[in-house]
């Protein structure tokens, strides 16, 4: 072969993002463009000021700084890179063509991998910016910004292949009857379970913020009796000894980093050789069979006209079940968010804990219906041709797609906020507020979820997480943050006017105790509740809209 | 207007996409009963005419009328008349084929109960996808997805049928099965409108035929009329395609790919 096939293949894969960008609508394209940038700019700045700040002010917890941004940095790729991980090694009618081609599994591997990573390495970016920040505040060395660059790419290429291994060693010696599930339950372990070790790292390191002990091989001991053997720290030591200037702990963790990140990549890489086939066989596309109970007696008794509504709605739950990649993206989802609300769940000390549930009830919310509700719409696939086709408006899909996502949104928050209250001691009536909260916030932000997934939906992905676009993901957050900060900043109005009308002027606000004031802020309270309310509306006008004039080819698969 | 309207009446109907004009000024009538059938090369414009007027795509000019309502303006009363199979079916790879036809009549706000039922379980039986319990569509052959595709579209019984080269990919006892059943359709009022590339399944199950070139409709009419068209009372369906789609002599083609290169 004169050339080889890794280049080939990344060059198909090139020229056909190539060709998606110049089908895009340009003003599109620039828009996104000059909106990533000046985002960027001002986030990455912030970042940036904040971590420097940081390795500024407080030498003593670099250390555990860059430890625990690696290791959230790992975390993160975990938890979200699994379906991605199997779109890219195990599925796909392209990964087909491959095998079918005179090409090696490594060479496919390897091509694979690079785009595989491409995701990961945008979340990395943000990672790199607070590295730097760090080193920028504690005056390190050029070689410093090297190191933390390879470092970042190789604990990507690392999360990556341990990724791919995790996959392709169920496939290997788990029973093909069971291996779908298997790869579930691992991939969400895999998260969840370095999550909670992340999370007590930090509370250990944090919480003793001792002066460092140096870190050189005799350190390396007594790290093992502490969490910290995680390996995904290690660079973050690496670079922390850069910072102090101890030469030989730096190379003694960059080695162990590296030795451990190509163990485990090759250990894909020979893994991927032996399963890939069996991987495109059960996770390439849909199970052949569903174990379904033998043949019930046939569901006849149902009578009236059968409704739409609730066909979409049944149809989604018997998908949901089925659908690997998505379970592999919610299920360790699920746990991360669960980890975290344990975690914020603190017995009470006397102390109010209204506004930390009030904070959890409202992260909660905005996560669930990221999660759920904007996949909600293009989730549908080709599927949502039959929509079109059927006398179905687009008002009806919407809010069939809204009920069926509050059902979950809903229990989960309800779950969680009653879970803090009873937890933490609250009195009923502040039980009762926290819940309404839940509700209002669930109903508002499963309507903002679905419409934005409405507003920018991608039919024709085969991955839930490409099935929304940029416009989108940034319209579901974007009006969900605002929903949720003009909800929150109405809630705390009225717990001003509240208490000024009792007469406790509030300290550090320039309010006095009187009713006029309780007035006023009563005001603010129903405008800003208003505006968060015309918010959805404003939201579900568009997506309304937006489906009802929506016209696309249709490309097959 | 007439008192009775056409069961699909397409006017003056054009699509571009960007620079290329997908279909250009194609105007027809198709009466109630009537098996009208689309030929055309690859690329003609059938499945882009056959989907403006089952109301996925916007013609960028032009009407298409089922039974008389306008598939954009009365887009409800059009659709609840109107089965439409794609050239690739579109199917919810995770359900069973019970599962899928359930959820299809549920949108079609057909009464659940035991009629629905018996219905379905005839419409795989004969389809011969009854046995076929607890595997799911998108693992289905390419001819089991066509199959469940129409059995989708019979279970509620439209009375306008588009069918997208319904036979494609279908065994030839499953093919022959389609063509009986759509024969008996329209015997029974039911309209069917299909493009095809099999010339003899156009021949035997179409009353009026239209042949479609790059995006023109070149010729319209009972297979007498398309032959006094061109001249030539012996023509068969083949030699009138040929004749009617322009392009370089086939032998031609294949001389020039198996020749010696310099
Ligand atoms: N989404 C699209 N974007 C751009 N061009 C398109 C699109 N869909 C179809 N076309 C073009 O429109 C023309 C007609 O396509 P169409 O699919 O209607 O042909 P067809 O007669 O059904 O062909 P075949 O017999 O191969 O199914 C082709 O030139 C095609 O390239
Ligand atoms: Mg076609």
């Amino acid at each position: 072969m004169s050339r080889s096939a890794v280049g080939i293949i990344l060059r198909a894969e090139w020229r056909a993002w190539r060709n998606r960008i110049a089908k895009a609508n340009p003003l599109r394209v620039v828009g996104l463009v000059v909106f990533a940038l000046l985002g960027g700019t001002v986030f990455g700045g912030f970042l940036f000021a904040l971590a420097a700040a940081a390795g500024h002010l407080l030498p003593s917890a670099r250390d555990a700084m860059l430890a625990g941004a690696f290791t959230a940095l790992s975390v993160l790729m975990l938890v979200v890179g699994f379906p991605s991980v199997i779109a890219t090694y195990f599925a796909g009618r392209d990964l087909m063509q491959l095998v079918l081609a005179p090409v090696r599994s490594i060479e496919i591997f390897l091509a694979r991998s690079l785009f595989a990573m491409s995701a990961n390495l945008l979340v990395a970016v943000v990672f790199l910016i607070f590295v730097a920040g760090v080193g920028a505040g504690s005056g390190a060395s050029p070689l410093y910004y090297l190191l933390a660059l390879a470092l970042v790419f190789v604990q990507v290429l690392l999360v990556t292949a341990l990724q791919a291994t995790f996959m392709a060693a169920v496939l290997r010696w788990v029973p093909a009857r069971i291996a779908r599930d298997v790869a579930v339950a691992v991939a969400s372990i895999a998260g969840g379970g370095l999550y909670l070790a992340w999370n007590l790292t930090l509370r250990q390191t944090l919480g003793s913020f001792a002066p460092r002990h140096q870190p050189d091989l005799s350190s390396l001991v007594s790290s093992l009796q502490r969490i910290e053997w995680v390996p995904s720290s290690w660079p973050g030591h690496a670079l922390s000894a850069v910072i102090e200037g101890n030469a030989s702990a730096a190379l003694v963790w960059t080695g162990v980093t590296l030795v451990f990140a190509i163990v485990v990549v090759g250990a894909a890489a020979l893994l991927y050789e032996r399963t890939l086939l069996a991987g495109l066989g059960l996770l390439g596309g849909v199970p052949s069979r569903w174990r379904t109970r033998r043949r019930k007696p046939p569901r006849v008794a149902a009578a009236g006209a059968g409704s739409p509504g609730f066909a979409i709605a049944r149809k989604d739950w018997i998908a949901y079940r089925r659908d690997i990649r998505r379970l592999s993206r919610f299920l360790p989802a699920m746990i991360f968010l669960l980890a975290y609300a344990v975690l914020l769940i603190r017995p009470g000390r006397g102390i109010d804990l209204f506004w930390n549930d009030v904070f959890v009830v409202a992260f909660v919310s905005l996560f669930m219906s990221m999660m759920f509700a904007t996949t909600a719409i293009p989730a549908e696939r080709r599927g949502y041709q039959l929509l079109r086709l059927a006398p179905v408006t687009s008002w009806q899909l919407i809010r069939a797609k809204v009920l069926f996502t509050l059902v979950p949104v809903l229990a989960l928050t309800g779950v969680i906020s009653l879970g803090l209250s009873l937890a933490g001691g609250n009195s009923p009536w502040k039980t009762l507020q926290v819940a309404l909260l839940a509700v209002w916030l669930g109903v508002g932000c499963v309507c903002i979820g679905v419409s934005a997934g409405a507003i920018d939906p991608n039919f024709e992905s085969a991955d839930d997480r490409r099935s929304v676009g940029i416009v989108g993901t940034f319209a579901a957050m974007g009006g969900e943050l605002a929903f949720g900060l003009f909800s929150v900043g109405a809630l705390a109005l009225f717990y001003l006017a509240a208490s000024l009308a009792a007469g406790n002027a509030v300290a550090g606000l320039p309010v006095a105790a009187t009713p006029a004031f309780a007035v006023a802020s009563v005001v603010i309270a129903v405008a800003l509740a208003a505006a968060g309310a015309s918010v959805v509306v404003l939201m579900l006008w568009l997506a309304n809209s937006h489906l009802r004039g929506f016209e696309n080819s249709i490309v097959s698969n | 207007m007439s008192q009775t309207p056409h069961a699909v009446e397409a006017r003056h109907l054009v699509k571009g996409y960007g620079v290329v004009r997908a279909v250009q000024d194609v105007s027809f009538q198709v009466p109630r009963g009537e098996i009208f059938g689309f030929l055309g090369a690859n690329g003609a414009g059938k499945t882009t005419t056959l989907r403006m007027l089952c109301g996925l795509i916007r013609p960028t000019a032009g009407t298409a009328l089922i039974d008389g309502f306008d598939v954009f303006a009365q887009p409800m009363e059009a659709k609840a008349r109107l089965g439409y199979l794609d050239e690739e079916p579109f199917i919810h790879p995770h359900l069973t084929g019970r599962e899928f036809l359930d959820y299809i009549a549920d949108l079609y706000r057909m009464p659940r109960g035991p009629e629905r039922h018996r219905r379905m379980e005839r419409l795989l039986g004969l389809f011969e996808l009854a046995d076929r319990d607890g595997e799911l569509v998108g693992a289905y052959s390419h001819g089991m997805k066509q199959k469940i595709g129409l059995a989708s579209l019979l279970i509620r019984e439209p009375s306008v049928l588009l069918l997208d080269e319904p036979t494609n990919g279908l065994d030839p006892r499953s093919a022959r099965l389609v063509k009986d059943l759509l024969e008996e359709l329209a015997t029974r009022g039911t309209t069917v409108l299909l493009s095809t590339h099999i010339l003899e399944v156009a021949q035997a199950l179409c009353r009026r035929i239209a042949i479609m070139d790059r995006g023109h409709l070149v010729a319209t009419g009972t297979m007498e009329e398309l032959r006094t068209q061109a001249g030539s009372a012996q023509a068969t369906l083949e030699d009138l395609f040929l004749r009617l789609t322009a392009g370089p002599e086939s032998s031609e083609l294949i001389e020039r790919l198996l020749a010696p290169q310099p």
